[in-house]
């Protein structure tokens, strides 16, 4: 990201500096080379710079700590590091079974079509509630819809733990009903331990990594 | 420091537009906020094609007399 956003602010200057060439000196333009040069810094730069920005921010919102820079996300953010296994998010997190760097993204997108689209169109509503109206308190923040196993799927299925896990095997109908979506993987009373932001008082952390 | 040129003037007014969009990109690629993507499209996106559509304008606009 450092990386990118270094060549993305070059690529910005340079832009400005040429288009104020052409602010400066209109004049230039009444050759054909400045016609043509007028055309690359009047409209193909600042496209390229508009694309590759929004592709960046677009990136940058993917981010963990992007998502708990609002402060009603923090005790969210927190309840990564709760030191129980049974906290499914706190597991994921702290186990890298979602990168760490964009753990919430993983989860809260939309494996389908359009599934980024509408998890970018939600922040907006987000960034809205936050500035423009009162915000819920923590622990009364729900999700638009019920967690589809959808997206738990994405990367459990297949894999030998989820499809050969003894509890996962117990009952023949479990698998099929899980992969319908039919019997949710968290509100179903097997992974129904997730954030659960309101008893965070009581919980111990893990510190994270030496 | 405008042209007294309209094509030249157009394209002036184009350029800053495009300046003016660009700083706003360049200060929101700092800001590390969820406001600053809303900042980034409504601000910075709008003055951006603002100036890409008045130079189009511009070339749209512009009388050149046919070569005899």
């Amino acid at each position: 990201m450092a990386l990118t956003s270094s060549l993305l602010l070059l690529l910005i200057t340079a832009s400005a500096v040429l288009i104020a060439v052409l602010v400066f000196r209109p004049d230039l333009t009444a050759s054909q080379g400045g016609k043509i040069l007028a055309f690359f810094v009047l409209f193909l730069l600042p496209l390229i710079c508009l694309a590759m920005g929004t592709n960046y921010h677009i990136e940058r919102s993917k981010q963990t700590q992007f998502c708990l820079s609002c402060h009603e996300m923090e005790p969210y953010g927190k309840s990564l590091m709760v030191d129980d296994p049974a906290h499914l998010a706190a597991a994921h997190f702290q186990n890298h079974r979602v990168p760490a760097d964009a753990a919430c993204f993983t989860c809260h997108t939309t494996y389908a079509m359009f599934g980024d689209i509408r998890a970018k169109m939600h922040g907006l509503r987000h960034v809205y509630v936050h500035y423009l109206r009162t915000p819920p308190a923590p622990e009364d923040i729900r999700l638009y819809d019920p967690f589809n196993n959808r997206e738990c799927l994405h990367c459990h299925l297949g894999a030998r733990s989820f499809e050969e896990g003894a509890v996962h095997t117990a009952d023949p109908a479990l698998l099929p009903a899980v992969k319908a979506n039919k019997l949710s993987c968290l509100s179903s009373g097997c992974h129904e331990v997730v954030h659960n932001v309101g008893t965070l008082k009581d919980a111990k952390f893990w510190k994270g990594a030496p | 420091m405008l042209s007294a040129n309209p094509f030249e003037r157009r394209l002036q007014f184009s350029g800053i537009l495009l300046i003016l969009g660009l700083f706003v990109e360049a200060v929101c690629l700092f800001w590390t906020r969820p406001i600053a993507f809303v900042l980034f499209l409504c601000v910075g996106g709008l003055l951006l094609a603002l100036g890409i559509l008045l130079f189009l304008f511009s070339l749209v606009g512009s009388h050149t007399p046919p070569a005899s």
